[in-house]
Parts: C-alpha cells; structure tokens; sequence
C-alpha cells in the first residue's frame, strides 16, 4: 500500500513539474482580447482572422479572443479587474469608458499613442471618451447611431418631417386580410427603449443631461414624450407591442415600411434572403415640425480600452495591434464589409464612404447625431427614464406626470450613486 | 458561425484536461496532508470518513464559505463605483447599508417592502403550482397505464430545455399581435392582451412561464417518492373500506412528506431567488412591475454600482430565506427522521 502511495505521489510531483517547465518553454505572449462583437455579423471571425495576421508580422505573440455582449463584457471586466486579473485589451463601446475611468480600470490613450496620433481621428470620435481632459479609448468606428431605414418597395421616398411621417404612416399602416387588425406598419423601432427615445428628445431640444445634471423634467421631454405617446395612440402607426426583435423582424420581412434602428443593423438588412423583400434606402429621422430640429440620435462608437494593470511588455505588442487595426486599410475593410463608419479622418474622405448611398445616407444622420455622454450619470438617466417611458407607452401615466418622475428618481440614482 | 476546427477541438480538450488535472492534483494532494497528519501523525480511528470528506469540504470553502464571507465582508463597506478599488471597511457602514435597504426606495418605483410583497405573492403562486401541478401528474403516471413511458418524457421536456431558449422563446409567445397567447386568446373570442406594456399582465405572463419551466422537478421528485411508497399500506387500507381520498390523506402524503419538505424547501429558494426568467422575459419591466428582490439586486449591483448596498442587501435575502427554512423544517418535522437518526 505505501509503496503504491509513494509511486503515485512521485509521478503526481514529477507531472506538476513538467507542466509549468512546458509552459516556460513556449516562451509565446498571449493577449487575451475581449470583444463586444459576435459571431452573428460575422465580426467575430474577421477579428480573429486579423489576430492572426497580426501574428505572423510578431512571431511569438498569439491571441485568445473572447466575445461578451455589451452588458456582460463590461460587468465580467469590473469583476475580473476587481480580482488584479482579465484581459489585456477591450474592444468595447463609448459609453464604458465613464464608469470604467471612474473606477480607475483604464489607463488614458493620449499619453499612450501621442497627441499627434489621436488627432487623426475625427473630433466626435475623441471626444465620445473624452473625460477629465484625458482621452480613454482610440476609437475604431464612430456612429452607433440611429437613423431611418426604409423599404423602397413600400415607400419611394422617406418622409422629410414629422406631420408628413403621420400623413404617410397612416397610409402605410393597412390591414391587408381584413382581420381588423395591421398587418403592415408604417414605422417600427423599439418602443420602450430609452435609446430610441433620446433620438425624439433631441428633436424636441432636449437632452437627459446637462453635463452631470440631469435635466429630463423639461418643456422638450414632456413634448417629446406626447409624440411617442400619439404615434402609438392616436395616429396608430406604430405597432401596439414592438421591442428591437419585433422590430427587425417586421421591417425584413417587408410588413414594415420604415424602421429606426443603428448602423451595426445595415448588413443584415443587406443580405440576399432580405433583399428579397426589402430594399433598402437611409434617410435621416424625420425632422421634428414643431422644433424645426433634427432628431438627434445619440452617437458613439467602438474603441480600444486599455486596462491599467497590463504589464509594460504586453502593452509595446498592444499597441502595435491598436494602431494595425486602426489603420486606414482595416478600417475601410470593416466599412466595406460590415458598414461601419470609419474614426479615421482620412477614411471618412474615402470613395466608399461618398460615393455609396447608404453609407453616405449613415454618415448624413451621424451629423445631426450628439455624443453619447459617457459620465457615469448618464446610467442613472437611462434607468429613469425607462420606467417611465413605459409608464407613458401604456398609458399608465401622462408625459408630464413622466418627466417630473423621471426628473426625481435620476437625482435620487445619482445621489445613492455617489453615496 | 465559427466553423469547428480540430484546433478548436484540441485547445478545448486541453483547456478541460488542464483544469481536471490541477483539481486532481489539488485533491491528491490535500488527502497526502490528510493521510499524514490524521494516520501517521495523530493516529486518528476515523480519519477514513474525514479523508473522503475532505475534497468536497475543500471545495464547499472555496466555492460557498469564502464567496459568503467576503460578501458580509463587503456589506460593511462604502465600495461604490467611485470608491471601487479605496473603499473604506467598518460598522459605520454596514449599519448605514442595512437601514438604506429599508429607508431608500431600491429602484425609482419601488421600495424594499413593495419588492418583498411581489417576491412573496411570486414566490408562493409558483410553489402552490409547482407543487400541485407536479403531484396531479406524478400521481396520474403513478398509474399503471399505456405509453407511460412517452407522457413522462414528454413532461420532463420544460426541464430539460435550457432555461435561457424557454424563457425567450415564452418572450415571443406572449407577443402582442406574433404571440401564440394572444392567438390563442382570440380564438376564442377574447381580447388580445398587452403582456409586455401592462405590469399586471407582464407579472402573470412570468409566473405562467416559471410554473412551466417548474413543474417537471416537481413531477419527478415526487414521482419517486410515490414509487417509494409499498403498495401494502393501499392494500390494507382497501380492506379496511378506506376511500381514495382517504388513502391519498393518510397514506400518501404522510408517506410523501420526507420528500416532499426539501423540494418545497429548494422550490422556495429557487423561486424567490429566480432572476432568469423575469430578466429574460421581461427584464423587470415594464415599470419595474416584474422586479423581485434579486432582480432589484442585481440592477443595484451592476446598473448603479452599488457594491456596499447590495452586499447588505443580499444579506438581507438570505436570512429571510434561513428563517422561512428554519421555521418551515420545524412545523412540517420534514427533516425528524434525520435528526432522530
């Protein structure tokens, strides 16, 4: 029995040896990438396509790429931050480099990279994570922005403002068996979703913030509020139930004339099976008749974040990386390929950026776009809005009613916030 | 989708066999420490038992005891999101998170005690169903009848589906003008229902979709246990002239009620702590009409970064569940056989 023991034990002691000395021979750098895109658009497999390219130019280094949703990505870094460990680089959206500055998770890129480098990027770009007077992420993409999608099979051309997108939504909105109920919509987009909702806000000049105050109790919130509340109500274009799934849904199966959604949903509307029953054309939101304002939907992008734990060493590689995938090249092949709008400001000059309509129409709604604003209040006014929001989308509340709440419980987040 | 290459297959292999590996070597090691010091150092009679043991107390400690403990630890700090790495630790701040739970509305909407009567009315509807539903069905298969086989398999099916592709697919179904729900609703002659805008309807579009995905473990829990039953005790109640309720009320449940104790007990628990199925059908909404404690829980946590508070907050949940536990074990004497034992 002991001696069985003794056997076990030495070959026990002599593997754990071998497996660590394994690991020292290998002599590779590994960067573990997070990424917020997926497999679905295919940008998953892109990245890891460009990883290994990256690879061949730096022999030794490797990469394990990881893929979070938005949500995930950024509750898995603080965790795993929290705990001195995680990745060593983030492929994440704007609006995590407030909460993640706040916490000290990052480090800022200007320091990094060099004024000189960062100034090639488009200003709106920059300043999506611009913070304290230090910039937080380089960004890769600029947009992430909503605009007006719409079926040419439908409608020829997109309403200009919004009594024309009541007049003509009421036309398109038809029930087509007889059913007494809709069968196709003339607008779609997620109702509920606060979002959405800050495109209409603009429209009516207003905003959820002033700076880190939240100003949602106004004139324009409660306007704005009204409008969403008649397009669902009162002129019934807009269907009773519709979240982003329904939406889409609608729009590809060709049952909805126009649909409001982002530009990280252009190449799905682009796909063969899709264009079967859709054709698409991009206009900006109808322009508010009331304000004469542009509805402004929020924009920002997706950037480079760099913890501030990574080790010296790993960091020269990174930045390597960053600067290869930021590239004019990558950049214009992600537009190409996935339509999304390049940070470069040489890019954006590019043919494929003037000459097509569709990235032309994106880039024509970017203009009128706000940046997100990326301080961490801004998550107490989306969680006041919300409820709120669908308080009025049920009827259960008046717009006015709405914004004082949402005025009051966005003050009470932001004080516990910063309790 | 990614295509599966051997690469992948290899480096999942790898990654699995690495991890097996490490335990198996923490475990061989722990138990070398063990034989050492209980067999040859203290010459300890049962150090056997103690040595089976060991493994699954070692991990019970890593993966219960100290996640509890650093919660409690953190429930008496500040940690915030701007004090997230220099947070400051001591009563002063636990005893603030405890009262805050009670004193400060835990969403915009709700406060804690809102929040506590939803959970309970949730938590109670589901079990009362659970359990009924499972003990109709596991009495009905009970009996001997033909293809019994395929009426349990296709019973076990909510159970067996991931709860994340139940819980949203139900999503769908309770679509407004695409849901089957509503379909079906007007087929027969009734009026569609906003399930996704109107809380009231949303609560009971979530209850329906948790009694679903419920039922089964309570079906097969108890099915086992009425298999476990000997047929004697109805054979010499029959002859006694006992009627089938009668049977049912002192043979079967009495017979049932070892069993049926720590399922409620784990129904319980498992529903009040149910965060999947509201946050995936309806994600608390619509005006926090759907949120139960752990949802609000997690939205203090992670939305608002709330680390203090919502450690003392989950604190909070759990002794509420230790007493309901503690009091339920002593007036069903569930457990009595164990502790006499």
């Amino acid at each position: 029995m002991r001696r069985v023991f003794v056997r076990m034990l030495v070959c026990v002691m002599l593997i754990a040896m071998i497996v660590p000395l394994g690991a020292f021979a290998q002599k590779n750098m590994t960067i573990t990438l997070w990424t917020k895109e997926s497999e679905a658009e295919g940008v998953l497999q892109e990245i890891i396509e460009l990883t290994k390219e990256f690879g061949k130019a730096h022999p030794g280094v490797e990469f394990e790429v990881v893929n979070y949703g938005v949500e995930d990505l950024r509750q898995n870094f603080q965790s795993a931050a929290f705990a001195g460990a995680g990745p060593d680089l983030l492929w994440t959206v704007s609006d995590h480099a407030g909460p993640f500055e706040a916490m000290k998770l990052i480090k800022p890129v200007d320091a990094l990279f060099g004024a000189g480098y960062i100034d090639k990027f488009v200003k709106p770009g920059i300043e999506a994570v611009e913070l304290g007077g230090k910039v937080w992420g380089v960004p890769l993409s600029v947009g992430n922005h909503l605009m007006l999608l719409y079926n040419k099979k439908l409608v020829a051309s997109p309403p200009k403002n919004t009594d024309e997108l009541i007049k003509v939504g009421k036309e398109l909105t038809k029930d087509l068996d007889g059913d007494g109920k809709p069968d196709q919509y003339a607008l779609v987009y997620n109702l509920n979703e606060p979002f959405w909702f800050a495109a209409w806000m603009g429209g009516f000049g207003a905003w959820p913030l002033d700076g880190t105050e939240p100003t949602l109790n106004t004139p324009g919130v409660v306007d704005a509020l009204q409008f969403v509340y008649d397009l669902k109500f009162t002129h019934k274009i807009v269907p009773m139930e519709c979240d982003y799934d329904a939406a889409d849904s609608l729009f590809k199966e060709g049952k909805a004339a126009m649909i409001i959604n982002g530009d990280w949903s252009l190449s799905g509307y682009l796909t063969d099976e899709v264009k079967k029953n859709v054709e698409l054309g991009v206009a900006r939101i109808p322009m508010v008749t009331k304000t004469g304002l542009w509805p402004s939907p929020m924009t920002s992008g997706i950037y480079f974040m760099f913890p501030e734990y990574v080790s010296a060493d790993k960091e020269a590689v990174i930045k390597d990386f960053v600067e290869y995938i930021c590239s004019e090249e990558i950049q214009l092949l992600f537009l190409e390929k996935y339509m999304r709008l390049p940070a470069l400001e040489s890019a954006l000059k590019s043919p494929l950026v003037t000459d097509d309509p569709i990235v032309k129409g994106s880039s024509d709604q970017m203009v009128v776009g706000k940046p997100m604003p990326t301080v961490p209040e801004m998550r107490a006014a989306w969680d006041a809005i919300r409820p709120n929001q669908e308080a009025v989308m049920a009827g259960k509340a008046t717009p006015a009613d709405a914004a004082k709440a949402m005025q009051e419980a966005c003050e009470n987040l932001i004080r516990e916030m910063k309790k | 989708m990614l295509p599966l290459t051997w690469d992948i297959v290899v480096q999942g292999i790898g990654e699995v066999g690495k991890l097996i590996f490490f335990v198996a070597v923490a475990v061989i090691s722990l138990e070398v420490v063990a034989y050492l010091i209980l067999v040859k150092w203290l010459k300890f009679k049962n150090a056997l038992p103690f040595m089976l043991m060991l493994p699954a107390l070692a991990g019970v400690a890593i993966l219960i005891l100290y996640p509890f403990g650093f919660n409690i630890y953190l429930a008496f700090s500040n940690m915030s999101m701007y004090r997230f790495k220099e947070f400051s630790v001591g009563w002063q701040y636990g005893i603030s998170n405890l009262l805050d739970v009670f004193r400060v509305p835990v969403l915009q909407r709700v406060t804690f005690f809102q929040l506590f009567l939803r959970t309970f009315i949730w938590t109670a509807i589901n079990v009362v169903f659970h359990v009924l539903g499972g003990l109709i069905l596991a009495i009905l298969l009970n009996r001997p009848m033909r293809g019994k086989a395929i009426y349990r398999t296709l019973l076990v099916v909510p159970w067996a589906i991931p709860q994340v592709i139940a819980a949203l697919a139900w999503r769908c179904e309770f679509h407004y003008q695409y849901g089957f729900v509503n379909i079906l609703l007007e087929k027969l002659g009734l009026r569609a229902v906003q399930w996704m805008s109107d809380p009231f309807w949303a609560f009971i579009a979530v209850v329906v979709v948790n009694i679903w995905l419920g039922i089964p473990f309570m079906m097969v829990t108890i099915l086992g246990g009425l298999q476990s039953i000997s047929p004697d005790y109805y054979d010499a109640a029959q002859i006694d002239g006992a009627s089938g309720w009668q049977q049912f009320r002192f043979i079967t449940l009495p017979l049932l009620n070892p069993i049926l104790t720590p399922a409620i007990i784990l129904g319980v628990i498992w529903t009040f702590n149910n965060f999947n199925v509201i946050y995936l059908v309806t994600g608390g909404g619509p005006m926090e009409g759907t949120d139960i404690l752990v949802t609000s829980l997690y939205k203090a946590v992670f939305e608002f970064y709330r680390y203090g508070f919502g450690a003392a907050y989950s604190l909070v949940i759990f002794l509420f569940l230790l007493v309901f536990s503690v009091i339920y074990l002593r007036i069903s004497g569930g457990f009595k056989g164990a502790w006499e034992a």
